[in-house]
């Protein structure tokens, strides 16, 4: 057997913070910062610092993709051949399993399509994705609803998981595994006790984002493709949208939201130039035409979309939703729409239904 | 590849027509050429302005320079109306799915359009008549709102140059003096009385307005069109056009990269096909 699989623990004559250093080595580095306040943010450094670095217990507040789709990209210059110059190797600590299956997503929009991204592709070749378990949760967190769990099983390159036992490190990619190669004096194999713990901690954790979810009315495993198509004309969309003041917030702050905006303008020196923004899809003018026109001139119309794209359209191209259950949405709206609200009426407006019709056969 | 993904080629205007008070004719001549097939569309930018998409309106057999019949109707076309033969534009494409015409062999294909949407109709007219033995007959109904506000007048006036070879119909929703053709919609014309077709094998191709395209569609399949058989441009606004800004997504499909010609069996079952 190769190396791959291995899992590892930290030797007692060391530290994460000298396992996580040497992992990092020269690449620009990104881990969570604790903001003392209930958040994690992405702190950016030229290494791992030790005391201001941490693998965080939980999701930080912005979402993953910013380092990979930016906010505001500038794409050139009208006419103007100078290519941009090659990003830094990169590596970000401390991801957690929502924002780690959010890629997915990016992969398949801006990778699998019939022109790639080269800048996103650059971006993913250049990252190096170390994922940490969840040792905690925020009160918004639903992952299990959506068949998603608070550690990642795929899509990192490296995975540190924290026990009170020690911690557990395991590669997932080959460039993953020649970077634990690299910090192997710090390293031994984990003993069958601590996989053994991790195991049930993993259990537990799940155990109790379920329950989470299920306070909210949300069941594992939940049909929500059925569930939002069944209630396209309900009246549930125009009842949220009544408290829904458009700000685009949920779009932007969403794990897996990727819609943009081509802008263009006149750059400082007067030249045309182009610019890629995040866009809204909650905004009046998203889907506006040239004439007047607006597929969805609605607000509930709008607001009935997002929930379309994520749990109707992707799981007919994709066959997964566009939703991680990192409840970053809910805890951006200020108008407190909660999205396993939307979701909990939506599944039991579509239960009715069924639930009706079945009587109806019945009869 | 990555500089042409986002950012368009240059291209310079060479040529603009009056086509109707509001509608002109540009002839764009690229850096390089654009290869494209009759029903694909290109990104047209203004520099530092903005950019929209358009269905070229001339032949696909030509490559190194195209014509764009455009309507002034918003930010992007008020500013190309304002533009003079010698500027620059930028243009991104061909993008999205054209016309299956191979599939179109030896079929009677009926050609419907309404107003500025007969410009792609053109591009598709074009590439029939380069090959008119191939197709067992052609038919063009159009119909536009008033008689100065038809498009390619000549060309449609005598048959796309084919005097008889073609059966061409217009229509005006309102007539104005020295009118002697149709008064009434294009959904008139395209009933027995006005139009002898083989419906149930027949190809009918349609671009237009939403609101022409639904009820033309209806009247086609009341006619025995199948519906496999009736294709639409349909549009939304296309800004990336590569499938990936999200803003012209139609159901499960989006209409640049899915589209923009679709057969309606394959959007028929979205209740918001027709929104425009």
């Amino acid at each position: 057997m190769g190396p791959m699989g291995v899992k590892w623990t930290i030797r007692v004559s060391s530290s994460l913070d000298e396992v996580m250093a040497s992992l990092a080595g020269e690449r620009e580095t990104y881990a969570l910062q604790d903001l003392k306040n209930g958040h994690y943010q992405f702190a950016k450094s030229s290494t791992w610092q030790p005391g201001f670095h941490t693998l965080g217990d939980y999701r930080q507040t912005e979402p993953l993709k910013a380092l990979f789709f930016p906010a505001r990209e500038f794409i050139g210059k009208w006419k103007d051949p100078s290519s941009r110059k090659p990003m830094p190797e990169r590596i970000v600590f401390g991801v957690k399993n929502c924002d780690l299956s959010s890629l997915a997503i990016f992969d398949q929009v801006f990778l699998q399509g019939v022109c790639p991204d080269p800048y996103y592709a650059e971006a993913r070749a250049k990252t190096i994705l170390v994922s940490s378990d969840c040792n905690s949760q925020l009160d918004v967190c639903f992952c299990p609803a959506v068949g998603e769990q608070p550690y990642a099983t795929k899509g990192f390159d490296i995975n540190v998981a924290s026990t009170p036992l020690g911690y557990i490190i395991e590669s997932g990619t080959e460039p993953g595994e020649r970077l634990l190669q690299s910090a192997q004096q710090y390293l031994e194999p984990a003993h069958e006790e601590l996989l053994n713990s991790l195991k049930t901690q993993r259990a537990e954790r799940y155990r109790e984002l379920v329950e989470l979810s299920q306070a909210h009315g949300l069941e594992p495993g939940t049909d929500f493709r059925t569930a939002i198509e069944t209630t396209f004309e309900s009246g549930l969309w125009s009842d949220f949208a009544e408290d829904c003041v458009e700000c685009g917030a949920c779009n932007f702050i969403c794990c897996t939201c990727h819609c943009f905006l081509l802008a263009d303008g006149m750059d400082a020196d007067g030249t045309a130039a182009r610019t890629k923004l995040w866009d809204a899809c909650l905004y009046s003018g998203f889907a506006a035409t040239a004439g007047g026109g607006n597929p969805r001139p609605l607000r509930a119309e709008r607001l009935r979309n997002r929930f379309d794209k994520k749990f109707s359209y992707f799981p007919q191209v994709m066959d997964r939703y566009a939703c991680d259950g990192c409840g970053r949405c809910t805890e951006a709206c200020i108008a407190n729409i909660d999205i396993r609200d939307v979701l909990r009426r939506a599944v039991d407006e579509c239960d009715a239904l069924h639930a009706h019709s079945s009587d109806h056969r019945a009869n | 590849m990555s500089a042409t993904l986002y950012m368009p080629i240059p291209a310079i205007i060479e040529r603009i027509e009056d086509e109707t008070p509001d509608i002109k004719t540009f002839t764009i001549r690229p850096v390089e050429p654009i290869p494209f097939a009759a029903g694909q569309f290109v990104e047209l930018a203004v520099p530092g302005i903005g950019e929209a998409p358009f269905t070229p309106s001339s032949s696909p057999k030509i490559s190194e320079y195209m014509e764009i019949t455009i309507m002034r109707t918003g930010r992007v076309t008020d500013w190309l109306h304002t533009m003079k033969e010698g500027d620059e534009v930028g243009v991104r494409g061909p993008m999205g799915r054209a016309y299956p015409i191979e599939e179109f062999h030896d079929r009677e294909i009926l050609i419907v359009g309404g107003g500025c949407g007969v410009g792609p109709l053109r591009s598709l007219m074009l590439a029939l008549l380069e090959d008119l033995q191939h197709y067992a007959r052609i038919i063009v109904r159009y119909g536009a709102r008033t008689p100065d506000s038809i498009v390619f007048k000549d060309a449609q006036m005598h048959g796309w140059g084919q005097g008889d070879a073609l059966d061409v119909m217009l229509t005006v929703d309102e007539a104005a003096p020295g009118w002697n053709g149709h008064v009434g919609l294009i959904t008139e014309i395209l009933e027995e009385d006005y139009l002898d077709c083989h419906a149930s094998d027949g190809i009918a191709v349609m671009c237009g307005p939403p609101v022409m395209m639904k009820f033309g569609t209806d009247k086609l399949l009341e006619r025995g069109y199948h519906p496999k058989n009736i294709y639409l441009s349909m549009e939304r606004n296309m800004s990336c056009g590569i499938g990936q800004c999200g803003h012209c997504r139609l159901g499960r499909y989006y209409i640049c990269k899915d589209g923009p010609v679709f057969s309606y069996q394959e959007v028929q079952a979205n209740p918001r096909l027709w929104d425009d």
